[in-house]
Formats: C-alpha cells, structure tokens, sequence
C-alpha cells in the first residue's frame, strides 16, 4: 500500500465523505424514532388489511420491533444509495476514471506497482465504506436514545451489524474495482458494476415480496446484508461466508487482470 | 538528499530495445480465428548510450508512444525485449520508473489541486528531493503566484510546463520525453533546450520524441525515425545532415562549369548566368571544378533534417509503392499501415 496515494485519496475525498455520512447519520436517526413514534399506528394499518401482506414483508417482514425497523432503514433505497457512493461511485471511478481522465499515467509514471495501487484503492474503499456505515449505525443509537428505546440495544450487538454491512458493501467495492482496474473507460466499468447492484437489489426485493420468487434471494449479495439477524443475534454463516468470498474473488480478479493489462495511451 | 547513483551507469547502455514487436489483436493461431491484428512496433533494435540526448522521430501514430509505454511497462510486448537503466522492463518496470522521468504526450494533470501541491505530491511518489525544481521554475518562469493556483485554470503551455517539471525535478538518470514543447511558446521553448543543454553536460539521458523536426535537430545527438511502426533510420544527426543533399546557387559570368561528373552533384539546372544543382557529401571536388570560372556569387543552403527525414519517407513511400505494384501484400489488404491505425485506449481490448 502507498501513504501517500492514500493520503492524496484521503484529502480528494474527505468532503464527499463528510456529506455522505451526515446524510447517513441523519438516516440512521430517523428510522428507531419513526418506529417509537408510530410503532402502534404501523401495527393497526399492517392488521387492518389495507396494506397487502406482501408489501409488509419489505426490508425482512418485521415491522413490529426496532431491529425489524431498523434493518428497513439499511436496505432502504436511500441507504443503500448513499452507502454506494463509496462502494459503487467512488471504487469505480478510482482507475478508470482516471485512465479516462489521462490521470492515471502521471501516477503509473511514479515507481509505483499496479498492485500496489490497487491495493491502496482497495482498502480506502473499504475504509470509507466503514466510515459511513458507522455513521449509519451512529445515527441509529442517537434515534434509539432520542426514542427512549436504547435499552433495547446490545452494543456487542451494534457492532456485528456495523460489520456485516461494512462486509456486504466491501464487497460491491471490491466488484466494482474490480471492473474499475478492467476498463479504460468509465462507462463500461459503471455500467457493469451498476447492473450488479441493481440485479442483485431487484432480486433481493422482488424474493421478500413474493415468495415464488424466494428462491432467487440467495443470489443477491443483499440477501447477506441481515441487520435484523445482527441485533438479534441470529445471522447465519452466509451473512459472512458469502461477502467474504465475493471479495477474495474480487481481489483475487483484479490483482490478475489490472498488471497483466496494456494500458495504451489514454484517447 | 535522495539523488541517484550515478556510478551505476558505467559501462551500461541507458536504453536498449531488442527486436520490440507489439501488435494488438489477435493473429490466427491453431484452431482460433484471428482477430482484428494492428502492428504497433515491429522488430525495434535500438540502443540510447548514457549521457546522449536522442531524439525519437515520426508522424504522429507512427509508433513512438507506444515505444514509450513498452519501455515503461505500461504495455507488455508481444516479442523481443528492452533493457532500460541495465534492468530489463519486463521484471524491473518498478525500479526503471524510481530511476526515470516521464513526461507523458498531452499530460492531464488533477485539476483541483494547486501546481505547487501537484509538484509536491508527485516528488514525494518517487520518494526522492526534487534538487532541480526551483532551478526549472525559474527557467520556464513558473512563479509562486502560479503555482498556488489551482490546476484547472492553467494554459496548455502551463500545464505542459509543469508537466516537464513533474519530470525532471527528482533529477533523474533518464528522462523519457514524449512531445516535450508541445504547447510551449518559442521563448519557452528556447528555455527547454538550454535545460536540455544543461542536463547534457550534466550527463544525463534524455530520450525525447518529438514530430517537430527542427527541436531535434537542434537538441539531439542521434535521432531514430519511425515510420509505421517500423525503424527506417538511426543516425548521428550530424552524419544525417552530411549525408543530406544541399541546394547550391551559383552565379556566374561566362560559360557555365561542367559539373555532371562531379561526384555529389546531381540535378543541376543552368540558365544564362546561373546555375542550380543538388550538393551530397564533400563538397571539395565541387569547388575544385569551379577552379577557374569566374563565379559572382555561390550560396551553398545548409541542408535540414525536415528534407532529409521528409526524403526518408518519399523514398519509403516510393519503394513500398514499387512493392505493392509487384506484389500485392495481403497485409496491406487487411491492416492499413500503424501509421494511420495505431489503436485508442477506447478501440481496444484491456487485456493484454
């Protein structure tokens, strides 16, 4: 790894880090007051019927405790945007936007090796990616407090969900290096990585509200993102293994493809 | 102080290529089709000794960046092999950058940073003092009010200036030059080549392409020209010019000399009173026959390396064409020369 590419990394991102996680913080606020504030109305309307069922089982089915509410908070469309602008935007746009930029060969002019960018990229990925989920998880304990409902919550308990979702969304970073470190341009890397977040949040979504479709959960990668199971203290090996596995493959990827390409002169 | 270890180049050449082929594409291999196929560079033997300025010459896609970029790992070649500073670019590319500048054809540079902390940041990547920074800001005129500006409201000339200094400030072994004064003005580039000058005396290697055919003749000791991929030529330049054809014009009263038997001498033209013909090589015998005749005048125009490097290439032109009307090259049906299909970074597989 570089310190001072990382440092460099650092200070170009640091604002946008900053606006992304207040915005999760704020986020993370909101879902265990909302849940506080109207836990009793949600539970009249879900068994009034007015709502179908299956809407009711968006973001795990459980709307009636805190971790139910606040697991909808992190698979929530917002959420996980902001989560992406690290994991999606940032590990996209790292190499390939600045092989397109033409930025890229003043870097690989330095004695610098491609896997030791990569490398340096990677765990700033993951490091901003950690950052704003705490945030998250941040703003989740302040609504909890502000709620009158921390009591409820395990820090231990706090801290593997943290780390599940810092799992899930490294592992999107990873993939969209990966593609990052593959293209010359961005556009083909976005839209490779972007297709798989989108499928992967289409399958997860359309397998909790319709069950024949329950069987395609699995090959979403946020099927793995379980901050319900986290605070409950039931997620299984999968919510690990899975995420695990998607980064080794990732890395292991990229670390082949990005010293082994030619990178001709940028258009 | 962070400077390089000078005694590491003795007796070691600062550049040298060995049969350096690259083509993109894929030729027809056993069972699998071959693909679009573009020769880049063909067979490149050249070899830059230490302390030498030279200048790397051609159209524009006739193969120099992309000798560039082999030569600093950014391309792996499809054949042959290239030593640069004594290591070999294939295993060393690493430890050849720690030791070379690089000054990339139309550089970007990050817009939102200030020259300074562009200058810093990228001195401090090679982990090395940057001794001939403030030296190089004062010659190409780079100020502090300047440098404190962002980036992004920099000239092209600025930008390529700081662009040289990012290149040479660490003071390197080798500097590796791809269209240096491209974007320059004449005093700024009048500036450069006293750099240049500097760096040579100080026994540095700078090897410099360049399509600007007077910069290298001014600046180079030997110059490798290009074309289509391929080396037609690699020569001392003064050898290049003594070998080129000068114009002479001579005036005179009474009958004309007889100079077709002169060795050199070809393309002679007389009208009344005046005489014009072509002059290669020593031009002694030519002023032995003027021995007698009563001259007014003799301009003898020194000849450039614009007429001999465009002859290179009509004669080139002339033989590839004499070639092709006796036999018609499948290649040339299929893939149009390098010069004019030296593949994008957008028009080719990453894959290399």
């Amino acid at each position: 790894m570089s310190l001072r590419l990382f440092r460099r990394t650092w200070a170009a991102q640091r604002l946008k880090l900053l606006a992304v996680s207040i915005g999760l913080l704020i986020w993370g606020t909101l879902m265990p007051i909302v849940y506080e504030a109207f836990k009793e109305q949600i539970q009249f309307v879900l068994g009034s019927g007015m709502i179908p069922p299956e809407l009711a089982q968006f973001g795990g089915g459980d709307l009636f405790s805190l971790a139910g509410t606040i697991a909808v908070g992190f698979i929530h469309p917002i959420a996980v945007a902001l989560c992406l602008v690290f994991a999606l935007g940032f590990a996209v746009a790292s190499v390939a936007g600045e092989r397109q930029r033409g930025t890229l060969e003043v870097l690989l002019a330095r004695p610098l090796s491609r896997r030791r960018i990569y490398l340096t990229l990677l765990f700033a990925t993951v490091l901003f990616v950690a950052i704003v989920i705490a945030a998250e998880v941040a703003g989740t304990v302040i609504g909890t407090a502000l709620g009158g409902a921390l009591g409820e919550l395990r820090p231990e308990r706090l801290a593997v969900m943290w780390l599940n979702g810092v799992l899930v969304f490294s592992a999107f970073g990873a993939v969209s290096l990966a593609a990052s470190v593959s293209f010359d341009r961005l556009a083909p890397a976005l839209s490779v990585s972007l297709a798989i977040v989108l499928v992967s949040y289409f399958l997860e979504i359309i397998g909790s509200l319709w069950t024949a479709a329950k069987g395609l959960q699995p090959y979403s990668l946020f099927h793995y993102l379980d901050p319900r199971g986290a605070l409950n203290g039931t997620t299984t090996i999968g919510d690990w293994l899975v995420p695990i596995v998607v980064i080794a493959v990732a890395v292991a990827v990229a670390l082949t493809v990005f010293p082994r390409r030619d990178l001709a002169a940028p258009s | 102080m962070g400077g390089p270890a000078r005694c590491s180049l003795s007796g070691v050449d600062a550049l040298r290529t060995e049969a350096l082929t690259k083509h993109y594409g894929r030729p027809h291999r056993g069972r699998l089709p071959a693909g679009p196929f573009v020769p880049a560079l063909t067979d490149l033997s050249i070899t830059v000794k230490s302390g030498e300025i030279f200048g790397f010459l051609g159209p524009n896609g006739a193969g120099k960046s992309t000798t560039i970029r082999l030569l600093l790992g950014f391309l792996h070649p499809s054949s042959g092999r290239a030593e640069v500073l004594g290591l070999d670019t294939a295993a060393a590319s690493v430890e050849i950058r720690s030791r070379v500048g690089y000054l990339p054809g139309g550089i970007a540079l990050y817009d939102g940073m200030t020259g300074l902390d562009l200058l810093d940041y990228l001195g401090q990547l090679y982990g090395r003092t940057p001794v001939r920074r403030h030296d190089l800001l004062e010659r190409l005129e780079m100020s502090e009010r300047t440098l404190a500006r962002p980036v992004r409201d920099y000239s092209r000339g600025m930008r390529q200036k700081i662009g040289i200094i990012q290149a040479l400030q660490h003071d390197p072994e080798l500097a590796i030059l791809d269209e240096p004064t491209e974007g320059l003005d004449p005093l700024m580039q009048r500036a450069f080549y006293d750099v240049l000058d500097e760096l040579r005396v100080a026994g540095r290697t700078i090897f410099l392409s360049s399509h600007v055919l007077s910069e290298v003749e001014r600046v180079c000791d030997r110059v490798g020209i290009i074309r289509a991929g391929r080396l037609v030529a690699l020569e001392d330049i003064a050898a290049l010019l003594a070998r080129r054809k000068r114009h002479v014009e001579l005036r005179f009263h009474g009958a004309p000399p007889d100079l077709a038997s002169i060795p050199g001498v070809t393309g002679i033209v007389i009208h009344p009173g005046l005489l014009m013909c072509q002059l290669e090589g020593d031009v002694g015998p030519f002023l032995a026959a003027l021995n007698g005749v009563a001259v007014a005048d003799l301009t003898i125009e020194p000849a450039h390396l614009e007429e001999a490097f465009l002859e290179f290439y009509e004669g080139e032109e002339r033989d590839e064409a004499d070639l092709r009307a006796a036999v018609p090259s499948p290649r040339a049906a299929v893939a149009p020369p390098a010069a004019e299909t030296e593949p994008r970074a957008d028009d080719r597989t990453g894959a290399g």
